[in-house]
C-alpha cells in the first residue's frame, strides 16, 4: 500500500561527504522515492552527489520525505542516519 | 551472475596517485563494501596508461556483477578502448563510463554499494556530470 511520510530534523553539524554517501547507500535499500530538502532546495536522498549538493549546514532543517511502500520505515532510517552524522564530534 | 554480487570499479588514470586517491575517497564514501581498483600510471612508474594495468585491474574488480571502467583523460579512453576490441571472451559485463572521474567514482561506487546493477552504476556514474557542486 502506497504511502507518503515525511519528517523534519534540525542539523546539528555539516552534512559531510561520507554521512552523504551512507545516506544514499541506506536510501537504496528502500523501494520509497526518497528526498530531502534544505530550504528551497531538493535532493533525491538516493543520489549521493545530490545529496552533497545541497550543502547542507549545522542549524539547518531537513525535511526528509518518501512516497511508497515503505515510506514510514525509509523516512526514519534516513532522519536517524542525519542524526547521527551530524552528531557534534562524529 | 550471483543477486548478491556487487559490481566493481575500475580507475584508468595517467597518474597511479589520482587513481589511488580517487578509489581511496570513493571507498570512504561509499563505505568499503565496493571493489574498486585503481590502474593509473604506466608499468615503469611514469605518467601514462597500461593496457597490463587495467587488465589486472578488471580481473581483481570483477566479483561477479560486472564491472564499470572510469577513464581520467583522452588516451586513457584510447587504452581502455583498444584492450576490450581485443579481449573477445571477456569474463564478465565491463562498461566504459563517459564521467567526470572524482564525482564519477563517488555516484558509481554509492550505487554499486546500495545493491545497484551494472546498469544503474553505469548510468550513475554519467548522470554525475550534471550535479552541481555549488
Amino acid at each position: 500500500m502506497p504511502a507518503s511520510y515525511e519528517q523534519a530534523i534540525t542539523l546539528t553539524g555539516d552534512l559531510h561527504a561520507r554521512p552523504a554517501g551512507a545516506l544514499a547507500v541506506a536510501a537504496a535499500k528502500f523501494s520509497s522515492a526518497l528526498s530531502l530538502t534544505v530550504g528551497a532546495s531538493s535532493a533525491d536522498a538516493k543520489s549521493v552527489l545530490g545529496v552533497m549538493g545541497l550543502g547542507a549546514t549545522s542549524g539547518q532543517h531537513v525535511t526528509v520525505a518518501a512516497e511508497g511502500s515503505d515510506a514510514e520505515e525509509a523516512v526514519a532510517t534516513i532522519v536517524a542516519i542525519l542524526a547521527e552524522a551530524t552528531r557534534v564530534g562524529a | 551472475m550471483s543477486s548478491d554480487a556487487t559490481v566493481g570499479i575500475v580507475l584508468v588514470s595517467h597518474s597511479a596517485a589520482l587513481a589511488e586517491g580517487a578509489a581511496e575517497l570513493a571507498a570512504q564514501i561509499s563505505g568499503g563494501t565496493v571493489n574498486i581498483i585503481p590502474a593509473g600510471g604506466t608499468d615503469d612508474g611514469r605518467l601514462g596508461t597500461s593496457a597490463a594495468k587495467v587488465q589486472r585491474a578488471m580481473k581483481l574488480a570483477d566479483s561477479g556483477a560486472g564491472v564499470v571502467i572510469l577513464p581520467d583523460l583522452g588516451s586513457a579512453v584510447l587504452t581502455v578502448r583498444a584492450l576490450l576490441g581485443e579481449a573477445g571472451d571477456l569474463p564478465t559485463r565491463v562498461e566504459l563510463a563517459d564521467a567526470p572521474f572524482v564525482e564519477g567514482v563517488v555516484a558509481a561506487t554509492v550505487t554499486a554499494a546500495g545493491g545497484g546493477d551494472i546498469t544503474a552504476v553505469l548510468a550513475a556514474a554519467q548522470e554525475a556530470r550534471h550535479a552541481r557542486k555549488l
